[in-house]
C-alpha cells in the first residue's frame, strides 16, 4: 500500500517566504574612493606671528582679559552673582538670595577693538566700554600682550527728588586700565593691570560753614587706584583653573573698598565660554566694584581695634556665546 | 505539488528581482574644484603644528568627529549626515587642499569655519592633525 503523507501548505511556503523576506531587506553596501592625488608639503615660511590664546575668553571673572576677538565677532554675555554666604541652608548659602545680573553684547567693527554695551541689575547701571588690542606677544618682538579697557557707567536708577543725584552726571562713573598679559606656556597666562576708577559724585558734609568760610569733608576720593592680577591654568584641553584678585591702593577717608578673591573653573567649547567661581565682587561694574565693595574676603583687626569679619564670598558664573559674521 | 512548485518559483523570481534592483549607498559627495584640491599644504607637519592643530580639534571639532576623528563625538548622534571615519584610507586619500576646502567652506550639519578660525594657518594645522588620524 502506498504511503500517503499529506504536508500542510503554510509548512511549505512559510520557509520559503522567510528566506525571500531575508533576500527583501538586504542591502548591499558599496564605498566610493575619492579619487584626488596627495599634495606636496612644502616648508611653512619663518615668520613671526602673535601667540594665540592667550586667554579663551574675553573676561576673567570680574576683570577683563588681553583676548579682542577678530573683526566680525559678535559676542552675548550673561553675568550672574549669587547672594552671599553666611545664612546657611535659608537662601542655600547665598544660592537663593537676591542675585545681581549684567546683560552684555560686544562687537569688533574692525581687528583690535571691540566695543561692548551692557546692563547690570543693581542700581540699573548701563554701561559702555571700549577695549583695545595694542600689542601682542609675538615671539622675539614683545614678551607681552598689552590692551587697553575703558568703561564708563551710567546709574538710572528713578529719583524724582534729586536726593540721590542733584545732577545727571552724578550719575556716572569710568573706569580704565592697561592690561600686561603673557602665556608662559600652552597650559599658563597671567595678567596684571594697573586701574584706575573715577565716579562723578561723592557723599560730603561741612565740617565748618561760617562767614570765615566753608570745608567740606567728602567720605571717599572721586579717583581709586587699584591693581588687578588675574590668570589661568589650563587642566584639560577644555577646561581651566582661574583666579582673580583686584586690589584697591587707594586709601578711602571712609567706606574703604574691600579687595577681591575669586577662584573658579572655565569650561570652553566652539562657541561658547562658561566660567563658574566664587569671589567677593558682586556689582558686575569694574569702577562700581573697586569703589564701591564691602564684602570681605579675610576677616582681620581694623586700627581702631575692631574684628571685621571675612568670609563674605558669592558663587557667581558667566556664560559668553560667540558668533563671527 | 505544481501549484505548490509554480508558488515557490514565483516567490523566489521576486526575491532575486528585488536583489537585482538593490541601491548602492556611498557617503554624498563633496565635490572639491580643482584649484583648491590642487592647493599644497604650505605648513610642515611638525610639533609645534600638531600641538596647535590639536588644541583648534578639541576645540572645534572633537565634539561631533571625535578625539581621533573616528566620528564618535558626543554630537554626532544628533546628526542628520554621519561624520565620515578618517582613519580609512578612503578618506585619507583626498589632498590636503581639499581637507582645508572641506574645513573652510562646511557643508549642512558641518558648519564653515573660514571665519571662527580666520588664520589660514591655523587651518593648514588642523589638516596635518587629520593626516594624524590615518591607520
Amino acid at each position: 500500500m502506498k504511503l500517503k503523507i499529506k504536508l500542510p501548505n503554510s509548512l511549505f511556503i512559510l520557509p520559503v517566504c522567510l528566506v525571500g523576506c531575508l533576500f527583501l531587506l538586504q542591502t548591499t553596501t558599496l564605498y566610493a574612493q575619492d579619487t584626488t592625488g596627495v599634495a606636496k608639503q612644502q616648508t611653512a615660511p619663518l615668520k613671526a606671528r602673535p601667540v594665540k590664546n592667550t586667554f579663551d575668553g574675553t573676561m576673567i571673572i570680574d576683570d577683563q582679559t588681553v583676548i579682542v576677538p577678530v573683526k566680525g565677532t559678535f559676542e552675548f554675555d550673561i553675568m550672574h552673582r549669587f547672594g552671599t554666604f553666611g545664612n546657611g541652608y535659608q537662601d542655600l548659602d547665598g544660592l537663593f538670595a537676591p542675585a545681581n545680573i549684567r546683560l552684555a553684547v560686544n562687537y569688533a567693527p574692525i581687528n583690535n577693538l571691540y566695543l561692548g554695551l551692557g546692563l547690570s541689575k543693581t542700581d540699573m547701571l548701563w554701561d559702555g566700554n571700549a577695549k583695545y588690542a595694542i600689542i601682542k606677544q609675538t615671539k622675539g618682538a614683545s614678551p607681552v600682550s598689552v590692551t587697553y579697557f575703558g568703561d564708563m557707567a551710567y546709574d538710572t536708577r528713578l529719583d524724582g527728588d534729586h536726593s540721590l543725584f542733584p545732577h545727571t552726571t552724578d550719575r556716572l562713573t569710568s573706569f580704565n586700565e592697561i592690561i600686561i598679559a603673557r602665556k608662559f606656556s600652552d597650559k599658563f597666562s597671567l595678567q596684571v593691570a594697573p586701574t584706575l576708577s573715577h565716579q562723578n559724585s561723592v557723599n560730603g558734609y561741612y565740617t565748618k560753614l561760617d562767614s570765615t568760610g566753608s570745608k567740606v569733608f567728602e567720605e571717599m576720593r572721586h579717583d581709586q587706584f587699584g591693581i588687578a592680577v588675574a590668570g589661568r591654568f589650563k587642566i584639560t584641553e577644555s577646561t581651566s583653573f582661574i583666579f582673580d584678585y583686584d586690589q584697591p591702593i587707594t586709601q578711602e577717608p571712609t567706606k574703604n573698598p574691600h579687595p577681591n578673591v575669586a577662584l573658579g573653573f572655565e569650561f570652553t567649547t566652539s562657541g561658547h565660554t562658561f566660567q563658574v567661581f566664587m569671589g567677593n565682587y558682586t556689582m558686575l561694574n569694574p569702577q562700581h566694584n573697586n569703589l564701591y565693595n564691602q564684602n570681605n574676603p579675610f576677616s582681620y583687626t581694623d586700627a581702631n581695634g575692631t574684628r571685621v569679619k571675612g568670609g563674605q564670598f558669592c558663587i557667581g558664573f558667566n556664560i559668553s556665546r560667540l558668533w563671527n559674521f | 505539488m505544481k501549484r505548490k512548485i509554480i508558488l515557490t518559483g514565483a516567490v523566489l523570481a521576486v526575491c532575486i528581482m528585488s536583489f537585482a534592483f538593490t541601491t548602492i549607498q556611498q557617503p554624498k559627495p563633496w565635490p572639491v574644484p580643482d584649484k583648491f584640491a590642487k592647493i599644497a599644504n604650505p605648513v610642515k607637519s611638525n610639533a609645534e603644528s600638531i600641538s596647535a592643530g590639536k588644541a583648534l580639534w578639541n576645540q572645534h571639532c572633537a565634539s561631533c568627529h571625535g578625539k581621533k576623528g573616528l566620528g564618535d563625538g558626543s554630537k554626532a548622534a544628533q546628526l542628520k549626515t554621519t561624520p565620515q571615519d578618517m582613519t580609512l584610507a578612503a578618506f585619507q586619500s583626498q589632498s590636503d587642499g581639499s581637507l582645508y576646502y572641506k574645513i573652510a567652506e562646511g557643508r549642512d550639519d558641518m558648519p564653515s569655519f573660514k571665519k571662527k578660525i580666520p588664520d589660514a594657518e591655523d587651518i593648514w594645522n588642523l589638516v596635518n592633525v587629520v593626516r594624524t588620524f590615518k591607520k
